[in-house]
């Protein structure tokens, strides 16, 4: 019952008309921008953050939240149509485009969109029922156990991403020792600043995300010298009933896997896609045809990339630690609005809460709607031609940098990370788990200071307490499985996305 | 060539010395009552461990070429630069212009003068509906 009165509440939020045309204007941004090669829900959002310090706190949410899972939905279409897979849209490029090239795009689309719109109604429900119920634990973490989850984050972050716990774990203590940069909260002192006062508040985190995702992804798509071609093959979007049954049991099944795996720490779509995926080529009825353009091989992939997306809000708004990147750029928005996610952020703004909640359906109908029967419209997207594309967003990644504090120095800083990220990217380091590091790097200091003074320096203290003693323990068995599969392998480095990402 | 796994592993043992060095000019404490200086301090240490890691992995690991082309760095920081610049000591729509006829040199496409005068039209009008409706606080002219 209680349930029911939190979701009545919920859409009340939800459904005011200002709340709507932010909920329709991020599905739409984000499905656009997911359409787009080189950018993906990070480098929108990123690029979108200085738009909610504008925007009252519910609405902001809203929006990011629709951009996060439209970017999700557009990702699919550009993968099944053109074969150009962004992070989130990989497993969609193996059957998916197999269908295109059999001349059923519409039937592709189709599925992947009812897919996702199953998932992540599926998801909703799980969001609305779970989020509360782990509040309620999350009130059992001492610092000790944040200190021990934060570091469960950043390892499994680190590999998902990178595929190696240690060039991933790298990237994010980069990002923890620059979240130092700026007046330590403890003692008041100036850190690293270099006396340039622009650097007294730290470093914005708008500056790392739109120079590292936003310059260095679009100098990287101009060295590739990036060019597709427009999908112009016809689209025939209505199924036949046979082909509609197939879509159902594969969409639970992934809608299931999706869930559960977007609530697990560094989960996400990418793993969810992966499971399920993995999980229908072991037990659909249609197996043998996997691979080959397989309705189940779409259908799945779509529904668990979509529930993951939308669980993965569960540990964010019910722990208050982001599991993913993405999740730690809504982090740095709950922020900026004044809103600290945790156990108390149920209780203390349950109409912001459950608004978001109900936010989800009503933006799952508006992507259904774009996607199924737009969805030609948006293939035109692709005939913008780059040379016309990067400027803009160049002037976008400016002027979102400069909004923040109406300060056109920003704008320098953002150039130097846009550098730093280049190099990273020629070093092959993800730059996403640095963003993770940043954002959660004060709030480890603090934990990990707190912890230290309650034990008197002790460290063994972190392993006394059962909670941070079983995330730690799972921290030690992964280093020690990366070190074991190291020399079993004879040295050779794991695969990493970008290379699963080349090979599709 | 630069063999990329090792020039990853010095970058890591650069940065770390940066902050490590740097946080001896805090004070650092002891882990029961740490000083500003020490967190970081302890941070830096397990990045120049990752970083001595990766070099020694390197001696072990196939090498990796990396591919530097300066040209398209160059020109798309430049036009961020010249944006910033101008901005600053003359007004935005000059900024904006700059930037999409400069930044346009980048990539192996054939350079339009054409597309580049729709380009920046548009961003000059965005601009403008940036600065009258959201209020964003713009030195346009």
């Amino acid at each position: 019952m209680d349930l029911l009165n939190n979701l009545s509440l919920g859409f009340a939020q939800a459904l005011t008309l200002q709340n709507l045309v932010f909920c329709a204007f991020g599905c739409v941004i984000g499905t656009l921008f997911g359409l787009l090669p080189g950018m993906g829900p990070m480098a929108t959002i990123s690029l979108l953050l200085p738009l909610t310090y504008s925007v009252p706190l519910d609405a902001s949410l809203i929006m990011l939240s629709g951009i996060y899972y439209g970017a999700q939905y557009g990702d699919s279409v550009s993968a099944i149509t053109m074969k150009i897979p962004h992070a989130g849209s990989i497993v969609a490029c193996i059957d998916g485009f197999e269908m295109t090239l059999k001349g059923k795009t519409g039937l592709a689309l189709f599925s992947a969109g009812i897919s996702s719109f199953i998932g992540g109604t599926v998801a909703i429900v799980v969001v609305a029922t779970m989020a509360p119920v782990l509040g309620s634990v999350a009130e059992l973490f001492g610092p000790a156990d944040y200190c021990a989850l934060m570091l469960v984050g950043f390892f499994c972050v680190s590999f998902v991403t990178t595929g190696s716990i240690i060039n991933g774990f790298a990237m994010t203590l980069i990002g923890v020792l620059l979240g130092q940069i700026g007046t330590d909260i403890n003692s008041g002192v100036q850190r690293y600043t270099m006396d340039i006062p622009l650097l007294s508040d730290g470093v914005g985190l708008v500056s790392i995300a739109l120079g590292c995702f936003g310059i260095a992804e679009i100098i990287k798509n101009l060295d590739l010298n990036n060019q597709h071609t427009p999908f112009t093959g016809k689209i025939n979007l209505i199924p036949t009933w046979p082909e509609f049954k197939r879509i159902i049991p594969s969409a639970l099944r992934g809608s299931a896997i999706g869930s559960v795996l977007g609530l697990l720490p560094g989960g996400g779509p990418v793993i969810a896609q992966f499971g399920a995926y993995a999980i229908e080529k072991r037990f659909s009825k249609h197996r043998h045809e996997i691979g080959q353009g397989a309705i189940e091989g779409v259908a799945s992939q779509a529904a668990a990339d979509e529930a993951a997306a939308r669980t993965s809000f569960i540990p964010l708004v019910s722990i208050g630690i982001p599991e993913n990147p993405v999740m730690a750029l809504m982090l740095a928005a709950f922020i900026v609005k004044g809103v600290q996610p945790g156990p108390q952020m149920i209780g203390e703004h349950p109409a912001l809460f459950w608004g978001l909640v109900a936010s989800m359906w009503i933006g799952n109908c508006f992507l259904v709607i774009l996607n199924v029967p737009l969805v030609r419209y948006w293939l035109s997207v692709f005939k913008i031609p780059f040379a016309a594309l990067f400027p803009s967003i160049l002037f976008f990644c400016c002027i979102g940098t400069f909004s923040i504090n109406n300060n056109l120095d920003d704008i320098w800083v953002t150039a130097c990370f846009g550098l730093l990220g280049y190099l990273f990217l020629q070093l092959r380091m993800e730059a996403a788990p640095l963003l993770l590091g940043f954002i959660l790097g004060p709030m480890l200091e603090e934990n990990f200071r707190r912890q230290m003074l309650l034990s008197r320096g002790d460290f063994s203290s972190f392993m006394t307490h059962p909670i941070s003693a079983t995330l730690l323990t799972f921290v030690f068995v992964a280093i020690a499985w990366q070190l074991i599969s190291f020399f079993r392998k004879g040295g050779r480095p794991a695969v990493t996305l970008h290379e699963t990402e080349a090979g599709v | 060539m630069m063999n990329g796994n090792l020039m990853r592993g010095l970058f890591l043992m650069a940065v770390a010395l940066l902050f490590g060095i740097g946080a001896f000019n805090y004070q650092l404490g002891k882990f029961s009552h740490a000083g500003p200086g020490l967190f970081p301090l302890f941070v830096s240490g397990l990045l120049f461990l990752l970083g001595l890691l990766t070099v020694v992995r390197s001696r072990f690991e196939q090498s990796t070429p990396m591919h530097f082309k300066l040209r398209n760095l160059a020109i798309i920081l430049g036009s961020i630069s010249g944006f910033a610049l101008l901005a600053s000591y003359v007004n935005t729509a000059l900024a904006i212009v700059f930037l999409v006829f400069f930044a346009s040199l980048a990539g192996e496409q054939p350079y339009s003068i054409k597309l580049n005068v729709k380009v920046a039209a548009g961003l000059l009008l965005v601009a403008l509906v940036l600065h009258k409706l959201l209020g964003l606080n713009l030195p346009l002219i």
